[in-house]
Order: C-alpha cells, then sequence, then structure tokens
C-alpha cells in the first residue's frame, strides 16, 4: 500500500479565513488511494474547518484542493467523489433507510420516483457493507450504530474516491466500533481512501496509515503512523507546555464552598465534585463527555439525582435557590442560552441581579442605580461600547462574553461556573477573562471552569478533574499537571485506567 | 432621528392627518375628532393587550372573540342585576379565565400560540353565541348608554378609559421587573430561563393579561355600542394586530412598545375616518390598509429595530 504513487487528493496552500480571522493555513498533504490519513489536532484546530473545505461545503479562501491533479473550483453536492460522515448525524429519522440513502440523488424522472429502485441500490450498499438492516425500516428505530451505518451507506454513493469520517464512533458501543473498522478496512482494500478525524489515539493506531496534525489552523507535523509513537503524536497536538505562561494563583483556603454527590442522569453517572474557596477547579474532556450537562445540573437547568451542598448546607437544585445561594454559571453558548440580543447591553447586564435595582416608591418608581451599575460593569471589565443602551448584537464575540460575565458577578456570587469562558473570544478579551477570573478566586470565590481548551486550563486552574463519556476519570494537581497525560485520559478507549482516581 | 427609532409610526401618522386635513374640512373638527376617538377604545385596549403578548414573543388570537364573550356575558349579568359594577367585573373576570386558561396551555403544557389560541378564539365566540341566543343582549343599564356619550375635558369617556390602560400598561413594562421579565423572556426565553426568570409563570400572566384586556374592552364595546353584542369582536382581530404592528411592534418578541402601538391604532383610526369622509367604499379601504400595513412595517424593520447611537 505505502508504495502507491499517486495521490488522489493533493491538497496545496489552502488557507480559509472568516472575516478577518484565519482559522486553517498553509495546509499541503495527500491524500492516497486504500489509505487512511489521520486528520488530529485538539478541538479548535481547524479540523472540521479542513474536512469541510475538502467535501465542498466551504470554499478556500486560498490555495487549492487537486483531485487526480485536477483542481476542484465550485463543488455542488459530491459530484468531486469526496463526500463526508459528519458528527453530528444528517439523517431524516422519519423516513425509511432507503429513502434516507438515496435522497440526494433519487432514481426516477423528477415527478415519479423509481422507489423499487431506490431500495435495490440501498439494499446494494447496506450488503456491501456487511450488515443486516431492513432498507424498510424506519431510520428512528435504529440505534445509533446502526444509523451510523446508513449514513456511511449514503456517503459512499458519491465518494469514489474519499470518504472523511468525522468522530464516527463517539456514540458507538464497542461491538458496533470494531464493525466499523471492518468495513474501514474492507473499503481500504476497495482502493477507497480515508480521511479519519478522531481523538481516540487507539482508534488512530488501529485505522490509519498516516497522519497530519493541526493546531491553531497551522499544520505542525505529517507523516507515516508507523515513525511515530503516541506521545509524540500528542506532545505535537498539545504543542508548547504551558508551564512557563501559567499565572500565579494564590494558594486556595481548605473550606468547602460546593459539595457535589453522586450527581447522576442519562448523560453522566456518579459525579462527585467539591470546591473550596479561593479554589479553580478546572474540568477538561472531549466534547460529548458530559461536562456541560453536570453544570447545568448542579446550577438546577436539567434534571438529575443526587445531591449539592453550598457552604455545607443542602441546596435544592433549582435556579432560583441555586442564585439566592450565590452560585451562577455562565454558559458555553451565549447566543442561544445567554444573550438578549436585541435588546440594550444595560438589560443584558442587569438581567440576573434586577430584583436589586427595584424602587417601590411613587418618587423614582422603576429601577434605580440600574443604569450606573451598567456603567460601572462596562468601565470595570473594560468592554468596548459607545454607549448602554446599544444592543449587544452589535458587541463583537470577546465583549458579548465579558457582558455574560458581568450580568453574573452583578449578582455578587460566591460560586461561578464557567463553561467555555473565552470560546469564540480574541486573545486580548481572552487576557481580560483570565485577569478576571484569577482576581475572582484571589477574592475568596469558589470557581468551576470547563473548558476544551487544555492549555487554559493548565494556565488557570489549581486543580484538575478529567470526564469521559459521563463519569471523572481522575484528577490533577496543579504541581502534577502533565497535558498529554491528560489528554490520553480524556480520549482513552478503555473504560478504566490506572490513573483514574 | 432618535424619536424616528424608538417611534417609526410617526411619520406615517403626521402625513396622514395633514394629508386628510387638507382633502377634507371636516377632518380636523372638534366632533370629527371626538367621534374618531370614541369609535377606537375599544381596539386599543385591545391592542395594549396583544402588544405585551407579542413583546413576549407569543401571538394571542383569541383575543377579539373574548371581547364578545366577556360583553356578553357582562351584559346578561348587568340585565339581571342592574349592577354596572357587577357587569364590570364579570368582564374582566370571563377575559381573564378565557387568559388563564391559554396561559396554562401555552406557558405550562408548553402548547404553540398561535393553535391553542385559535381554539380558545372559538370557543369564546361559541360562548358569546350560545349565551345571548345570537342576538344583542337587552336591557343594559341606563349609565351604561350614557357613559359611551360622556365627554371630559373634550375627549370621550371611553378613550380616557383606554389611555389610562394604556398609562398603566407603560409603567408596567418600562418599570416593573415583571415588564423586564415579558421583554426578557420575548428577546430569548432560553436565555431568560437560565438567568433564573420563571419563564412558564411569565408566558402564563401575559396571556392573563392579554384576556383581562379583552375582558376591559369587551365591556366598553357595551357602552360604545349600547348593546353587548355576541359579534362585536369576530372583525376586530386583524385590525387589532395591523395596529401593534403598523406601531412597529414585532411578533418575534422583545423588540417594540405599548406606545407604538397607541401611534398604530392612530393611524388606522385617522385612515378609516379620512376615507370615510372621502366617501371612499370599504372595500377600497380594505386595500389602502393592507398597503400601509406593508409601508409599516418595512418603516419598523428599516428604523425601528437597530440602534446606532
Amino acid at each position: 500500500m505505502t508504495d502507491t504513487p499517486r495521490p488522489v487528493v493533493s491538497v496545496r496552500d489552502l488557507s480559509k479565513a472568516f472575516a478577518s480571522k484565519t482559522v486553517v493555513s498553509n495546509l499541503s498533504f495527500d491524500i492516497f488511494p486504500g489509505e487512511a490519513l489521520a486528520l488530529v489536532g485538539e478541538n479548535g484546530a481547524g479540523k472540521s474547518t479542513t474536512k469541510n473545505m475538502l467535501c465542498g461545503l466551504l470554499t478556500p479562501t486560498s490555495g487549492e484542493i487537486l483531485v487526480e491533479d485536477n483542481p476542484v473550483t465550485k463543488v455542488i453536492g459530491a459530484e468531486h467523489g469526496i463526500s463526508a460522515v459528519h458528527q453530528e448525524l444528517s439523517l431524516f429519522g422519519s423516513l425509511t433507510v432507503s429513502e434516507n440513502i438515496s435522497i440526494s440523488n433519487l432514481p426516477g424522472h423528477a415527478a415519479r420516483i423509481d422507489w423499487p429502485a431506490a431500495e435495490k441500490t440501498a439494499r446494494n450498499q447496506i450488503e456491501f457493507l456487511g450488515i443486516e438492516i431492513d432498507p424498510r425500516a424506519l431510520v428512528e428505530t435504529l440505534g445509533a450504530g446502526k444509523q451510523q451505518i446508513v449514513e456511511i451507506a449514503k456517503a459512499l454513493l458519491h465518494a469514489n474516491k474519499v470518504l472523511i469520517l468525522d468522530e464516527p464512533t463517539t456514540s458507538l458501543t464497542a461491538i458496533e466500533r470494531e464493525k466499523l473498522f471492518a468495513i474501514i478496512d474492507k473499503l481500504k482494500a476497495g482502493g477507497l481512501a480515508i480521511v479519519f478525524i478522531s481523538h481516540f489515539m487507539e482508534e488512530i493506531y488501529r485505522v490509519c496509515d498516516s497522519f497530519v496534525v493541526l493546531r491553531d489552523g497551522q499544520q505542525v507535523g505529517q507523516g507515516r503512523l508507523a515513525d511515530v509513537n503516541q506521545r509524540a503524536l500528542e506532545e505535537m497536538m498539545v504543542g508548547r507546555t504551558m508551564a512557563d505562561a501559567r499565572v500565579d494563583l494564590a494558594a486556595p483556603t481548605q473550606v468547602p464552598a460546593l459539595d457535589v454527590r453522586g450527581l447522576s442522569s442519562a448523560d453522566f453517572t456518579g459525579i462527585d465534585l467539591t470546591v473550596n474557596a479561593g479554589e479553580i477547579l478546572g474540568i477538561a474532556g472531549l466534547m460529548g463527555a458530559g461536562r456541560t450537562e453536570v453544570a447545568e445540573a448542579i446550577f438546577g437547568l436539567r434534571p438529575a439525582t443526587g445531591e449539592v451542598r453550598i457552604k455545607g448546607e443542602f441546596a435544592p437544585r433549582n435556579v432560583k435557590a441555586m442564585m439566592a445561594r450565590g452560585l451562577c454559571y455562565v454558559t458555553e453558548d451565549r447566543r442561544t442560552n445567554g444573550l438578549f440580543l436585541n435588546r440594550p447591553v444595560r438589560e443584558n447586564l442587569s438581567a440576573a441581579s434586577i430584583l436589586k435595582f427595584v424602587q417601590r416608591k411613587l418618587r423614582g418608581f422603576g429601577f434605580q442605580g440600574e443604569k450606573a451599575k451598567a456603567q460601572d460593569i462596562v468601565a470595570d471589565m473594560n468592554i468596548a461600547i459607545p454607549h448602554i443602551e446599544n444592543n449587544v448584537s452589535d458587541l463583537s464575540g470577546g465583549n458579548q462574553q465579558k457582558v455574560m460575565l458581568g450580568r453574573w458577578l452583578a449578582t455578587l456570587p460566591d460560586i461561578l461556573i464557567f463553561d467555555e469562558p473565552t470560546k469564540g473570544v480574541d486573545i486580548g478579551a481572552k487576557f481580560d477573562i483570565h485577569a478576571a477570573i484569577a482576581d475572582l478566586a484571589r477574592a475568596g470565590k469558589a470557581i468551576i471552569i470547563v473548558s476544551s481548551d487544555l492549555p487554559e486550563l493548565l494556565h488557570i486552574t489549581h486543580r484538575m478533574a478529567v470526564m469521559r463519556k459521563g463519569r471523572i476519570v481522575g484528577e490533577f494537581m496543579r504541581d502534577d499537571y502533565d497535558s498529554v497525560k491528560i489528554i490520553s485520559l480524556a480520549a482513552s478507549a478503555k473504560e478504566s485506567t490506572s490513573n483514574a482516581a | 432621528m432618535t424619536l424616528l427609532r424608538t417611534y417609526p409610526a410617526l411619520v406615517i401618522i403626521c402625513a396622514l392627518a395633514v394629508g386628510f386635513s387638507l382633502l377634507s374640512p371636516y377632518f380636523a373638527s372638534a366632533g370629527n375628532i371626538e367621534a374618531m376617538l370614541g369609535a377606537n377604545a375599544v381596539v386599543l385596549i385591545a391592542a395594549v393587550g396583544m402588544t405585551v403578548v407579542f413583546l413576549a414573543g407569543g401571538i394571542d388570537l383569541s383575543i377579539s372573540t373574548v371581547i364578545s364573550a366577556s360583553a356578553v356575558m357582562s351584559g346578561l349579568v348587568m340585565a339581571a342585576t342592574g349592577s354596572v359594577a357587577l357587569g364590570a367585573l364579570t368582564a374582566l373576570a370571563v377575559g381573564m379565565v378565557f387568559g388563564a386558561l391559554n396561559g396554562i396551555l401555552i406557558g405550562y403544557f408548553s402548547l404553540t400560540p398561535f393553535i391553542t389560541t385559535m381554539a380558545t378564539q372559538l370557543i369564546a365566540r361559541g360562548v358569546a353565541f350560545v349565551m345571548s341566543a345570537g342576538i344583542a343582549v337587552k336591557g343594559t343599564p341606563f349609565f351604561m348608554l350614557d357613559f359611551g356619550f360622556m365627554v371630559w375635558f373634550g375627549i370621550p369617556a371611553l378613550t380616557i378609559v383606554a389611555l389610562v390602560v394604556v398609562v398603566l400598561a407603560l409603567v408596567a413594562m418600562a418599570r416593573t421587573t415583571w415588564g423586564r421579565q415579558v421583554m426578557l423572556v420575548g428577546s430569548n426565553a432560553q436565555a431568560a430561563r437560565f438567568s433564573g426568570v420563571n419563564v412558564p409563570a411569565v408566558t402564563f400572566s401575559v396571556y392573563l393579561f392579554s384576556g383581562a384586556m379583552g375582558g376591559i374592552a369587551g365591556f366598553i364595546s357595551i357602552a360604545n355600542l349600547g348593546n353587548a353584542i355576541p359579534g362585536v369582536g369576530d372583525t376586530l382581530l386583524l385590525i387589532i394586530i395591523g395596529a401593534v404592528v403598523l406601531g412597529g411592534t414585532g411578533m418575534a418578541g422583545g423588540e417594540g412598545s405599548v406606545g407604538r402601538t397607541v401611534l398604530g391604532v392612530g393611524i388606522l383610526a385617522i385612515l378609516t375616518n379620512g376615507l370615510n369622509l372621502l366617501g371612499i367604499p370599504f372595500y377600497d379601504q380594505l386595500i389602502i390598509q393592507g398597503i400601509l400595513i406593508f409601508v409599516g412595517t418595512w418603516m419598523a424593520t428599516r428604523f425601528g429595530s437597530r440602534r446606532e447611537i
């Protein structure tokens, strides 16, 4: 396999920028038929953008993609022979398997679809993959593993050259995973090229032949997997050790502020967490590990069983009660769950603390001091806006995030849970937010940070818990931080590890 | 420019007022203005209710026939007891019962506002016709008839009632926690929940409020028309929604105000009255009204939504 002379797809100096922000720059690599290429990197390294350019969903800003030496210009559908199975499945649950497989290319004339032909195609595809699925079954009645197979069958109708699989195993059981790998082997033997995106190192070594490592949109390494061990690959992904860039954190107290015992739900099991006053606890893990779900459940936004104690006292898990006890949760998804986009910055800032401003006397009936408080927050947090009456939609991502932070600081919380506090913000705003968090800890607040940005957690936390598939699988103290260990623990496919607490 | 952004409908209302004054000598007369105001009290009160629902991101299609049902029930109670106060309370209570029904179904059972209030609209219409046997309720107390013609400080009493409602709603929306929470829920219900707002309760409350406005409007319609009429609200729904939208309150929620709705009602009132004075037939007026709603909505999105100070 290794001496195949001609690549099926060549990527040359590929770059992509959104507005002025470059997400991927100057990628150059080859994809060979009959081989699997691993595209690896941390969350946000640019893997998805690269995938989307390859399958034609995004147009590159510069550089080119050559398919059998022909440059790809404008792609409609997957006519260039590259197709992807995305991490979020794109199936129609209420349609049958055969309808889903042939949806983008239904046989027959426009007005009269040849359903028997469609079913035959579907049957052939499924048989080829060697899995038993009834083409007439509704997709929503299938398990996650079979849905994944349907998705692959659908992609294979178009992918006669390259099939991209993006985190294909996250929702699969061990047996389904093995079946999938067998299918991949079969496809490779048939001369198809595979691009495999995964966080799981074991899988990459099981499936792939070569690799490309992305970090912050740059291609930082490439080669044959046979020539490099797992640790070296992980070091390429993580890059510089952040030890020298760490901030000096004040020592935390030994007074527990938040104590979570046995929190469980459909998304996570048996979560035990304690944070002391003045301490910053990080929760690391991959997307889908259940970190956001845990944070939301603690704040009372999701049903769960288990016990939450605040300063030693039992706290009922509903938002109002949690807020009254000094807890706050700064959401990961500020556009969906956080901001009131068509309302002014002032109202966004006071949204969680409006009761503090209520003035019930007839003179000045309404809200007293709301404006002044908003102006104070804007000044303190260095939020760049001309006026507090501007709609929050006018602000940049970093400033919007500061508004979210400001809203919760106005409630004078003792315990703060941050979910991806610096997602999608620029370096300057990131610095301001980190400084604000460190100050809060110094002032005796207890803090939990959920983040997919490992360097960020290394930089700003006292202690780190690692979550994988709904469980806490390990805990590290700041002095023992080892990014490679943490990553491999978060991404390990094994159910138990020696590091686990 | 700021005024135009807050009240995009102001341009249209001025243009119409000036235009009709030039075209018809009667338009600006005291008698005509009085008639115009009195005739629109019912619509204004109901439109206040609809505005609050819109601001919370919902819609209340039942408000028109809730007006009818509360008018009929109130008329029956007044005919039986002779008590105007009891009649007023009945109207308010009937409106709030329908509002509570909408509020429970939408707020706590998460049904869609459009379908739910459409069903309530049918029920309320049925109640109005069943209870009245389909004809105007007789036996309206004389005070109600007199009240319909009373004029205080040159303004019809009915209009003053409507304006008091408007002022109370303005204060509630701008200066109470409830008003603020309505705006936040309308802007982003999920974010409101994450900020500790009890979204189901706020949703319930706006439909309750809207029902109450329907009840008051129903009561006022008796004074305005002389009798409780079972079909009084049937034709009002599109006028009410039209007025709210023309004023510049969008259906997406979190954008607009009760103040804007006053202007929207004003536009439709002036337009109908002016076109009548000019002798334009009813159906031609409908076409003009429709076009004006296009223009009004366009202006609201063009100038109203984005504040760039």
